[in-house]
C-alpha cells in the first residue's frame, strides 16, 4: 500500500488544523457580536417597554387627577347629595313626609277623627365658596306652599357663626329639635309658650372647647308658639332679641357616665303692638292639635272684640336633656309674661299674663341602640326575610300648660275679657308611645294621649266643644325623612 | 333689652373669639422638589411663630408643576402663598386672576427669590451613555434618551429649556439653529413628565433614559438618596440661573384673615436659619453667611440669567411657551 509522504501529511495536518483553528476563531467572534447586538436589542426593547409603561402610568394619573376634577354625586339613605370636586360647593336634598291618622276617643271630638298629611317638605341644603352655608326648605302640606326655612350662615371664627334669613328662634328645646327625631308625634303643649321660626340675624357658635354653645338672634318678634310671616314688618320698630345658653360640660369625655348630659336657658324679649287685623297672639293647642285656648276674636275683628299684643313679652326657658345608652330624658319648662290688650280708650282690658308650662319626656330604646338628641340610628333595617326589624322605641310624656286666670276677668269698666271662660285656663297632658324605625328614614310611630282640661272658675265648655270632654287621642304617624 | 346692649355682647363674643391664641392653617402652593425643604422649614417656621404670637401655625403644602399650580391657585385653590419654579407663574396669578398686584416681586428682597439654583444632568454611573455625556451636544446625539419634563406645565422643564436654547444659539450661532438643536433634544425625550419629581421618577426608579436633564437641588438628592454609585451629576459648560420665586396671594389672604402670618411665612425664608435650612437641602442660599458656609457643596459653571439671554420672563414666555410657539413648533412636529 502506498503511503502518504511525511512531508506531505504534516503539511495537510498543518492545513487542516489551520483551518479548524481559523472556522473556530471566526465562529466565536461572530458570536460575540451576535451577543452584544442581542444584548443591545433587549435594552432598546426594556427601555420602549419601561417607556410604554411610564406613558400608560401618566395617562393613568392624568385619569385619576381629572376624575377627580368631576363633582362628586352621593346617594345614601334616599338623600341626594352634589358637591363640587373640591367640596367647596354643593347642594344636598332633604325631604320629610309625614302622614297621620287621628283617632279621638273622647266623644267632643270624635268627629275630628282624620287622616292628614301633616308635613311635606323639601330640604334644599349645601353650601357655596367653601364657608357659607345654606338651607331652604319648603312645606307643602296644607292648603299653602309656604317656607319654612330658608338662611344662608358663615363662619367668621369657629366661636363666631353668623347666620342671616328665617329660622328657628333659640329659646325652646324641643322646637329646636328637628321635627322627625321627637319623642312624640306632635311636640308637647309645653312648645305653645315657645316662640318658633322668625326672621333676623343670628350669631351662635360653641365656646370652651365645644362645651358650650351660644346662640344670640335679633328677629322681628314672635310669641307663644307661632311663625313669623316672612313678609311681616316687626312691630312699633322694635325687635325681638333672644338667646340661648346650653352646657354639655361632659360631651368630650367618652368614659364619662354623664356626656350625654346638656342643660341650658333659653329666653326672648320684645314690644308688641298688633292691631284687630294682625293681632299678633296665638291659639294654644292640645297634644291632639284642638285649640285649647284662644284669645277673643272675631270674623269681623275690631280693637272691641280681638285680643292683640300690646306691650313688653318675654320667655324665660330652663330645659335639660340626658342621653345615657338607650335611655333619653328630655325637660323644660316656660314661664312668660305677655302685655295684651282688648278694647280701646276707656274701655280699654289691658293684662300682663304671666303663663307658664313644664315638659318631662322620656324615651327607651328597646333594641338596644343609643339614644340621643339627634335622633335613633337603627343597627338593622327592617328585612323580615333576613330577621332583621329595625329598632322599637317606647316614649312617655308628661306635659302642663297653665294660663293666667287674669285673662279671663273683667276689670271693672271693660267691656270683656281678654279670652272668653269657656277656654282652658289649665291643661295637663300625659302620654306613651312606640316608635319603630324601620331604616334611619321610616318611622312609624303610634302614641295615645290624654289631656285633662281645667277652665276658669265656674265656667261651663260650650256643649259639643273640644273642652266638653278630656282629650284622648291616638295619634299614628308614617314618616319618610331623608 | 337695647341695642346698644346686644351689640356689646356681640363684640365681647367676637372679642373673646380673636384675643385668644390662635390655630391658624396656611396654605403654600408650590413647586414638585421642593417638597423635603418645606417639610422642615414649615416646622422651624410654626416655632418661630408661636414663640413670637403663640399662635400655632400648620402650613399644608401643595406640590407639583409649577405651570400646573398656578393654574390651580387661579382656579380657585385656596393658596396663602405660592413659592414657584419661576417669576412667570407668580406673574400669571396677576395677569389672569389678579389675585396679587402686578409689583409682587418688589415685595420681598431679591426679587422675591430666597434662594437660587440651576440646572444639571444626572446620569447612570458605568453606564455606556455616562461616558458620552459631558454637555448639551450630547444630549441632541441619536439614540440618546433624554428625560424631561414638559414646558407646559413645569417650571424646572422651562429653564431646561432655555438653557439648552441659549447653548445652542452660543455654540451654533442664531435662533433658528438654537431651535433646530432643542429639537434634536426633544426628539430624544421618550416620556413627559407634568412635573419635575416625575421625571425624576421616570429616570432614577423607572429606569428610563440615559440622562436626566434636572434641578440641581434634586440631582443631589438622588445621588444622595440612591448612592454615588448608581448616579453621578455631570455639569455642563454653560447653565442658567433659576430664580425660584415667592409671593402672598393677597386676594385669599385677606378672605381668609391671614395676611400677617403668610407675609412673615415668606419674611422668614431669609431669615438665617431659613437659608441654613436651603443649603441643607442644596438650593444656592442667598444670604452672604449660607453662600459662604455652602460654597463647597455647589459646583462651579458658567451661569446666565434669563435677563440676559431672553429679555426677561414675559419675552421669554412669549416667544418659547405660549400657544405655537418654539415648544409646540418643535414638540407638535416630533
Amino acid at each position: 500500500m502506498r503511503t502518504i509522504p511525511r512531508s506531505l501529511r504534516v503539511a495537510l495536518a498543518t492545513a487542516i488544523a489551520a483551518t479548524g483553528f481559523t472556522a473556530t476563531t471566526f465562529a466565536q467572534a461572530a458570536s460575540a457580536d451576535d451577543i452584544n447586538a442581542l444584548r443591545e436589542q433587549i435594552r432598546l426593547l426594556d427601555q420602549k417597554l419601561r417607556v410604554l409603561e411610564r406613558n400608560q402610568e401618566l395617562k393613568d394619573e392624568t385619569a385619576v387627577a381629572d376624575a377627580k376634577k368631576l363633582p362628586k354625586i352621593t346617594v345614601s339613605d334616599g338623600r341626594i347629595e352634589v358637591a363640587s370636586s373640591d367640596g367647596a360647593n354643593s347642594l344636598r336634598l332633604r325631604g320629610l313626609v309625614q302622614g297621620d291618622a287621628r283617632f279621638y276617643l273622647d266623644d267632643a271630638n270624635a268627629a275630628q277623627d282624620q287622616f292628614l298629611l301633616r308635613r311635606a317638605r323639601l330640604a334644599f341644603e349645601g353650601k357655596f365658596a367653601e364657608r357659607f352655608n345654606y338651607a331652604v326648605q319648603p312645606e307643602f302640606a296644607g292648603s299653602t306652599v309656604s317656607i319654612l326655612d330658608a338662611f344662608v350662615n358663615t363662619s367668621v371664627f369657629p366661636a363666631l357663626n353668623v347666620q342671616v334669613g328665617r329660622f328657628k328662634t333659640p329659646v325652646g328645646l324641643e322646637q329646636l329639635q328637628s321635627d322627625p327625631i321627637a319623642f312624640f308625634n306632635e311636640r308637647s303643649i309645653a312648645t305653645n309658650l315657645a316662640p318658633n321660626r322668625d326672621v333676623g340675624v343670628q350669631v351662635f357658635g360653641p365656646l370652651a372647647d365645644n362645651r358650650v354653645t351660644y346662640q344670640v338672634a335679633i328677629t322681628n318678634g314672635v310669641i307663644d308658639g307661632g311663625n313669623s310671616p316672612t313678609d311681616s314688618a316687626n312691630s312699633e320698630g322694635d325687635f325681638t332679641y333672644s338667646g340661648r345658653l346650653f352646657a354639655t360640660p361632659f360631651a368630650n369625655e367618652k368614659d364619662s357616665a354623664l356626656k350625654g348630659l346638656g342643660f341650658g336657658i333659653g329666653g326672648a324679649i320684645g314690644n308688641y303692638s298688633g292691631s284687630a287685623s294682625a293681632p299678633l297672639v296665638n291659639a294654644y293647642r292640645t297634644d291632639g292639635q284642638q285649640n285649647a285656648f284662644r284669645y277673643a276674636n272675631n270674623a269681623a275683628p275690631t280693637l272691641a272684640n280681638t285680643t292683640i299684643a300690646n306691650g313688653t313679652s318675654y320667655v324665660i326657658s330652663p330645659q335639660a336633656y340626658f342621653y345615657t345608652g338607650p335611655l333619653g330624658i328630655l325637660a323644660e319648662y316656660f314661664t312668660t309674661s305677655s302685655e295684651v290688650s282688648i278694647g280701646s280708650g276707656a274701655t280699654l282690658n289691658q293684662q300682663k299674663l304671666n303663663n307658664q308650662a313644664y315638659n318631662l319626656s322620656v324615651g327607651y330604646v328597646l333594641t338596644g341602640e343609643e339614644a340621643g338628641f339627634r335622633g335613633v340610628t337603627p343597627k338593622t333595617n327592617f328585612n323580615p326575610t333576613a330577621g332583621t326589624w329595625g329598632a322599637f322605641e317606647v316614649v312617655a310624656r308628661l306635659a302642663w300648660l297653665d294660663v293666667d286666670n287674669d285673662a279671663f276677668i273683667v276689670p271693672a269698666g271693660a267691656p270683656v275679657a281678654l279670652a272668653a271662660a269657656n277656654n282652658a285656663t289649665e291643661v295637663s297632658s300625659f302620654g306613651l308611645g312606640l316608635n319603630w324605625y324601620l331604616s334611619r328614614s321610616v318611622r312609624f310611630g303610634l302614641n295615645a294621649l290624654n289631656n285633662d282640661f281645667k277652665l276658669a272658675p265656674s265656667a261651663a265648655p260650650a256643649a259639643g266643644s273640644v273642652l266638653a270632654d278630656d282629650e284622648q287621642v291616638l295619634i299614628g304617624r308614617v314618616q319618610l325623612s331623608f | 333689652m337695647k341695642l346698644k346692649s346686644i351689640l356689646s355682647l356681640l363684640a365681647a363674643v367676637a372679642f373673646a373669639g380673636t384675643a385668644a391664641a390662635k390655630d391658624i392653617e396656611l396654605l403654600n402652593v408650590s413647586y414638585d422638589p421642593t417638597r423635603e425643604f418645606y417639610v422642615d422649614y414649615n416646622v422651624a417656621f410654626a416655632n418661630f411663630w408661636k414663640a413670637k404670637t403663640g399662635d400655632t401655625v400648620t402650613v399644608k403644602q401643595s406640590h407639583g408643576g409649577s405651570g400646573k399650580q398656578a393654574r390651580s391657585v387661579i382656579d380657585g385653590l385656596r393658596a396663602d402663598v405660592v413659592t414657584l419654579a419661576l417669576a412667570n407663574d407668580v406673574s400669571a396669578l396677576h395677569r389672569n386672576g389678579n389675585l396679587l398686584p402686578a409689583n409682587w416681586q418688589e415685595r420681598l428682597p431679591n426679587d422675591s427669590a430666597p434662594y437660587t439654583s440651576t440646572i444639571v444632568f444626572l446620569v447612570r454611573k458605568g453606564s455606556p451613555a455616562a461616558a458620552k455625556i459631558k454637555d448639551w451636544d450630547d444630549l441632541a446625539q441619536p439614540g440618546v434618551a433624554v428625560i424631561t419634563p414638559n414646558p407646559k406645565t413645569s417650571g424646572g422643564a422651562q429653564w431646561n429649556y432655555l438653557a439648552a436654547w441659549e447653548y445652542g444659539r452660543r455654540k451654533y450661532g442664531s435662533d433658528e439653529k438654537a431651535k433646530e438643536f432643542v429639537a434634536k433634544i426633544y426628539k430624544n425625550v421618550p416620556v413627559l413628565d407634568s412635573g419635575a419629581r416625575g421625571s425624576t421618577t421616570t429616570f432614577v426608579q423607572r429606569g428610563i433614559g440615559d440622562v436626566f436633564i434636572s434641578w440641581e437641588n434634586e440631582a443631589f438628592l438622588a445621588v444622595k438618596e440612591f448612592g454615588a454609585d448608581k448616579f453621578e451629576i455631570v455639569i455642563p459648560s454653560l447653565s442658567i440661573l433659576a430664580q425660584p420665586s415667592v409671593a402672598v396671594v393677597d386676594k385669599v389672604v385677606k378672605r381668609k384673615g391671614t395676611e400677617e402670618v403668610a407675609k412673615a411665612y415668606l419674611e422668614y425664608l431669609y431669615s438665617e436659619e431659613a437659608q441654613d435650612l436651603i443649603g441643607k437641602h442644596y438650593f444656592r442660599p442667598t444670604s452672604e453667611k449660607a453662600k459662604a458656609k455652602y460654597a463647597a457643596a455647589f459646583p462651579k459653571l458658567e451661569i446666565f440669567t434669563i435677563d440676559e439671554a431672553f429679555g426677561g420672563w414675559a419675552k421669554a414666555a412669549k416667544d418659547h411657551f405660549a400657544d405655537g410657539a418654539t415648544f409646540d413648533q418643535i414638540y407638535l412636529n416630533k
